[in-house]
């Protein structure tokens, strides 16, 4: 008995050897078979939930939402893949928004996002969420947010082709009291009016923005005055060629 | 009692803490400015939050580590003993000890504000973010300290340490859970043992979330009446630490 346990403790760092190379072998073996298999990586990543937001953000929000920002943009276009934004959930987007916007709603950062890069998007009808976003992200505070109204609108009006939606975002933009935004935010339900061949409406927009000028509500400058009253000859041109009375107009909007 | 600040000073250069500091601080620094590059818009801001944020993490994991294996070491080689042994009381030389490792944070903090005062757009932000991190860090540091005296390994001190500093940061999480639970329509509220818990971490840690927040690096303060309940929290806990660890070490059989 004695001879086969020193026979053993002699040969034990041997024993160790092989049982270490066998282990080895057989996790080469495991590795061969599962190097293959990647881990599920989703092109809109899941919207973390206010609880979790509220928790993982460790009282510091504008870093957390620095952190998920910079995930969102990348969302889909990580690990050397390159997804096509017409395969986005754009309703998870809108979610991923709306959360964005609860850690922090000064930021352009998410607006930008939205506007400028996931708005490009093949499928156009995805783009009533990039809307709707950017609708309730400028309602709260319109003078401060008038841009992504017009990015608003512009998205209806030439992806969505919803003339009627850019209209309403147009008259929203209009309500802004920024002395520094350009006139153009005041004249935009008047172009979309004009091609939605509302003329009589048109009129009335531009014409009101004439009175206010008048009133000394706000000064315009001369060459944008000279455009105001072409546009306003122009659709008076437009009515009296379609033989409309345009002093009718004044019970229409 | 400078001997012992001295010392503190030395073991942090000897301990590699600046250098190891420094040199994490420094891949930060690179990962947020190649991280907050690729930003669609505002890359600066989202730069001066990676850096604050992450620098933020470096920093209390760092004087964490520091504080518990310097005090436990001190313990094992018996230089406790020895420097009690000279004619310094307890009291000093736990106020010496602290002071020390403030002296050593002032210093790592002093290296997260260099690049953040070149890209942060907040103005005067910088100078209340930088003080409301120092006082975090110093309560941080007495809780380190408190821990290391009480528990008998660095582990547990070190744990224990990590524990309160994730509970004090997530502190605005479980207030608001106390309070407005119908706003989390998905939690669970009937769970009352969960709630009572809350509630009783909310009155023994400090609320560690309203400190160092880095919006204010990005635009500024505009509410100061968080800074004002910054300092309150930190005149009423880090003393609060202070006494406690007098208590323990005051009590303390060698």
């Amino acid at each position: 008995m004695n001879i086969t346990r020193i026979s053993f403790y002699q040969n034990a760092s041997r024993i160790f050897f092989f049982i270490f190379f066998l282990l080895f072998f057989i996790q080469f073996g495991f590795w061969f078979k599962t190097e293959s298999i990647k881990p599920t990586v989703d092109i809109v990543p899941e919207v973390p939930n206010k609880y979790a937001v509220e928790a993982l953000s460790l009282g510091d929000k504008q870093f957390y939402f620095r952190f998920l920002a910079i995930k969102l943009q990348n969302a889909g276009d990580s690990f050397g893949r390159f997804t096509a934004l017409q395969n986005y959930d754009y309703s998870k987007l809108y979610q991923w928004f709306t959360t964005l916007d609860g850690l922090d709603k000064q930021s352009r950062f998410v607006p930008s996002l939205a506007a400028y890069y996931f708005s490009q998007t093949q499928k156009k009808e995805d783009n009533r969420y990039i809307v709707q976003y950017l609708d309730e992200h400028s309602s709260a505070d319109i003078d401060h947010n008038w841009w992504w109204l017009f990015q608003a609108t512009m998205i209806a009006k030439s992806s969505l082709k919803d003339k009627k939606l850019a209209l309403d975002l147009a008259y929203k933009m209009s309500q802004n009291n920024v002395k520094e935004a350009p006139i153009w935010t005041k004249q935009m339900p008047a172009f979309i009016h004009a091609e939605l061949g509302e003329d009589c409406s048109a009129f009335a927009v531009i014409n009101q923005i004439l009175r206010e000028n008048e009133a000394g509500v706000r000064e315009i400058k001369p060459e944008e005055l000279d455009f105001m009253r072409y546009f306003i000859k122009n659709r008076l041109d437009g009515l009296q060629e379609k033989k409309f009375d345009p002093r009718k107009c004044k019970n229409k909007k | 009692m400078y001997s012992i600040f001295k010392y503190i000073f030395l073991t942090a250069i000897r301990d590699w803490l600046y250098v190891g500091l420094f040199l994490l601080l420094l891949a930060a620094f690179g990962i947020s400015i190649v991280l907050g590059g690729t930003a669609l818009v505002e890359r600066n801001p989202m730069t001066t939050s990676y850096i604050a944020g992450a620098g933020r993490m470096i920093f209390a994991i760092g004087m964490i580590l520091f504080v518990c294996f310097h005090i436990r070491r001190s313990f094992d080689n018996k230089e406790v003993e020895f420097i009690l042994s000279k004619s310094i009381s307890r009291h000093k030389f736990i106020f010496a000890y602290l002071l020390g490792f403030s002296l050593v944070a002032s210093i790592v903090l002093a290296i997260i504000i260099v690049p953040l005062f070149f890209i942060q757009s907040g103005g005067f932000g910088l100078f209340y973010w930088a003080l409301s991190l120092f006082l975090e860090m110093i309560i941080l540091i007495s809780f380190a300290t408190l821990a290391s005296l009480i528990l008998r390994s660095a582990i547990s001190s070190v744990l224990a340490s990590l524990g309160f500093y994730m509970i004090s940061r997530m502190m605005g999480f479980f207030v608001l859970t106390i309070k407005l639970p119908e706003s989390f329509r998905d939690l669970s509220t009937s769970d009352g043992v969960m709630k009572s818990l809350l509630k009783v971490l909310s009155v023994v840690f400090p609320r560690l979330d309203l400190f160092a927040n880095s919006e204010w690096l990005v635009y500024g303060i505009v509410d100061f009446s968080n800074i004002k309940l910054i300092i309150i929290q930190s005149l009423i806990y880090i003393p609060l630490m202070i006494f406690m660890s007098f208590y323990d070490f005051n009590n303390k059989q060698f």
